[in-house]
């Protein structure tokens, strides 16, 4: 008996030294320290995006601190793998908050995940910019620490399907789309265009989520004789899509959207995908402001990492430059309550990426101007359509 | 001299609890949980909650699996159905949570019967791919079913309040976990020394020899399937609340395979092997980032980006050394210790 009660004193002792110190009002800064979380997905193919946001983040984190920080201090950033899995994301939030004690959050994961840890992030007061994956949950009703840069996906498809309308009259549309939340907003916004243009769309169809062979549905797009085409994949699926377009010598004019507008996806595309459009809120690598964004990461990130860049790095980018301008204009010591007070603050700030950023009283989404690009495979881009 | 831990009668054999120090670390094992979330910080409680969330399920696993033998990929569809069960009856159909946790056991057990059906006749693999078929096919028809499952869209769950009491809070919300895990051990404890334990244990061991001895093959298959599925869907609605965001994609097939894993490295066909396993499976990663992170801060880093991966490794790793070393898990590592502090400092 005298052994079991001295191996549970020493079990209890144990848990209380192992237990977490409490914790102190806005934490996450010294006096030459700021420190900034993120929870991004890093392994796995959702890692395309993941990994790209957050060399984003960097890229604006090493240029703040090469010129001197915030203030004086520098920035620390804290990134945390949650392999795109929900339960992942809110351990992994809650662990950048509590056990890293960062001072505000950038990023998170994606739409899924990032719903998910909202009553987190509400919860702990924390300033928060998302710039992953922006969907309307995340900012209606508004929080008051969650700000959201971006445009609604229903927005974005809204302004591809008008473009392809005006541009292509008259004509025999198709569209197909994934099982899941992306999927029914891409043809939601779809649907909203063809009852107000009233489009004659002779194909519709839909495909499970992770879905690699598209060859009936394609030869069924091939039969009903769509002219014009609405990519609804993401990565792997257009990829798929488009390479069984050029294999059954059909041609139609197609659009996708910007969550697979990545250079590397044009590569894998090869010639089946010069010509189609997309559309985005950031800026192509192939304009002038892309270019400069290039110039001005390349001595900033390591080679392996700058190979990673694309539009997520730029919308990483933008949240990054928004947060730590909004924790610069709180001064010596800045708070939760002042940083969050200087976000809303936040107008027409330029990040030479994307349009002007704004918020403001109760807008905690910024609403990005859309643009229309079209795929260049020659030279591997997505060029600006006038 | 008593040199051993031997049992006398019928009922010392049954007996949930067999000696003082076990009733003492008992108490101990339940003081120290009622006071962890005045100690943890949130991190530390959310991981707790993971824990008593998965012990409750991996308990509902043990009885199909661990109890009866019958092996099943798709533990997760039953999962999911409770979540979603719960989702639909409190967020959609403002229903009381207790209503929604009932559902949350009533809706899988029901779904059960339909997958319980075919392990009348099916076996090993054929009946473990005919679960893994079973969990795809219930992710579809929640795809389907938008009027009310809200399809891909998911739907949002608050914290419950039951009798008054909000679980709103990390701290409470833990306390209805641990409540809900120590009913479910009690329960799953209570089935195994009862005729229906055994019932499932002689199926498990020998079916033929089974039916002989006047089993009801058939009824007790179900009932296991049916048992299983309940309390699977229970931990789905605590898991559901816990996300605060019931989705297909909250709940991907590789839980299935956790739930596996715990089992298997915890000790099949054991309640305590099931919570052992599953404090194994949720700390080895942050366990193995401590002993990281004591080396080098570059190699803390590394586990913390690439965490998944090496997560999926570990897990590997830890089973192929289980089943090579330690077959009976770590219920069977805490025997031989327990034998060898009783015996101590002779061997036998």
């Amino acid at each position: 008996m005298i052994k079991h009660l001295a191996a549970a004193s020493l079990l209890l002792t144990t848990a209380c030294l192992a237990a977490g110190p409490v914790r102190a009002a806005d934490p996450g800064i010294t006096d030459t320290e700021i420190l900034i979380g993120d929870v991004e997905p890093l392994t796995g193919p959702p890692a395309l995006l993941g990994v790209a946001a957050s060399i984003g983040h960097k890229i604006a984190i090493a240029e703040a601190n090469a010129a001197g920080g915030i203030n004086g201090r520098k920035i620390k950033y804290v990134l945390e793998d949650d392999g795109y899995v929900t339960a992942r994301t809110i351990q992994g939030v809650k662990k950048v908050i509590d056990v890293d004690k960062v001072f505000a959050m950038l990023g998170i994961s994606g739409s899924g995940q990032s719903i998910a840890v909202m009553p987190v992030l509400e919860k702990s007061g924390i300033p928060t910019v998302i710039d992953v994956a922006p969907v309307k949950h995340l900012w209606e009703p508004p929080r008051k620490n969650v700000f959201v840069i971006g445009q609604s996906y229903e927005e974005g498809i809204v302004h591809l399907v008008n473009f392809l309308a005006d541009k292509n009259p008259s004509k025999k549309w198709g569209l197909i789309t994934q099982d899941d939340d992306y999927g029914i907003t891409v043809r939601d916004g779809f649907d909203s265009v063809v009852k107000t243009k009233k489009l004659n769309v002779v194909y519709s169809g839909n495909y499970k989520k992770g879905q690699q062979d598209f060859s009936s549905d394609m030869l069924q797009l091939k039969d009903s004789g769509a002219e014009v085409f609405l990519a609804g994949g993401i990565i792997a699926e257009n990829i798929a899509i488009m390479k069984e377009i050029e294999k059954l010598g059909i041609k139609p004019v197609t659009g996708i959207f910007w969550p697979g507008r990545i250079e590397p996806v044009l590569k894998l595309m090869g010639p089946a995908g010069d010509g189609i459009y997309a559309v985005d809120y950031v800026e192509s690598f192939a304009g002038a402001a892309g270019k400069a964004f290039l110039e001005k990461a390349k001595p900033l990130v390591s080679e392996a990492e700058f190979k990673g860049i694309n539009r997520y790095t730029i919308t990483g980018y933008a949240a990054a430059k928004v947060l730590i301008a909004a924790i610069e204009r709180c001064g010596k010591q800045p708070t939760w309550a002042c940083t969050i007070s200087e976000l809303e603050k936040t107008k027409n700030v330029e990040t030479g990426v994307m349009a002007p950023i704004s918020f403001g009283p109760g807008v905690r989404f910024s609403n990005q101007k859309l643009q229309i690009m079209q795929a260049d495979t020659a030279t591997l881009s997505f060029k600006p359509v006038d | 001299m008593r040199t051993g831990d031997y049992k006398q009668t019928y009922g010392e054999l049954v007996a949930l609890i067999d000696s003082p120090p076990v009733w003492l670390w008992s108490a101990v094992l339940l003081l120290a949980l009622i006071a962890a979330p005045y100690l943890l910080n949130s991190y530390a409680l959310s991981l707790l909650m993971i824990i008593l969330i998965t012990v409750t399920g991996a308990l509902g696993l043990n009885i199909l699996t661990g109890y009866t033998g019958l092996i099943s990929l798709g533990h997760v569809g039953f999962l999911v159905t409770g979540a979603y069960a719960y989702a639909v009856l409190v967020s959609k159909y403002q229903m009381p949570p207790l209503v929604g946790f009932l559902g949350a056991g009533v809706v899988p057990a029901l779904a059960s019967l339909i997958v319980g059906a075919p392990s009348l006749r099916l076996k090993g693999l054929y009946l473990a791919i005919t679960t893994l078929a079973f969990s795809c096919i219930i992710n579809t028809v929640i795809l389907e079913m938008r009027w009310l499952t809200n399809g891909a869209r998911g739907i949002q769950i608050q914290r419950p309040e039951i009798f008054g009491i909000s679980f709103d809070s990390d701290a409470a919300f833990t306390y209805l976990c641990l409540a809900i895990a120590a009913l479910t051990l009690l329960a799953t404890l209570n089935i195994r020394r009862s005729r229906v334990g055994r019932a499932f244990v002689a199926i498990r061991d020998n079916d033929t020899a089974a039916r002989v001895m006047g089993i009801n093959l058939h009824a007790y298959k179900l009932f296991a399937f049916v048992t299983s599925a309940f309390i699977t869907g229970i931990a789905g609605a605590l898991y559901g609340i816990y996300l605060s965001f019931v989705s297909v994609e909250g709940f991907p097939f590789l839980l299935s395979i956790e739930a596996l894993a715990i089992l298997i490295v915890g000790g099949l066909g054991s309640a305590l092997g099931a919570v052992l396993g599953t404090i194994l499976i949720v700390l080895l990663p942050e366990a193995t980032r401590l002993i990281f992170s004591l080396f080098s801060a570059q190699m803390d880093a590394a586990f913390t980006t690439g965490a998944q991966e090496l997560k999926s490794m570990l897990y590997g790793l830890v089973i192929i050394l289980f089943l090579r070393f330690q077959p009976r898990g770590l219920v069977g590592a805490w025997h031989d210790i327990k034998r060898a502090w009783v015996h101590w400092p002779l061997r036998y």
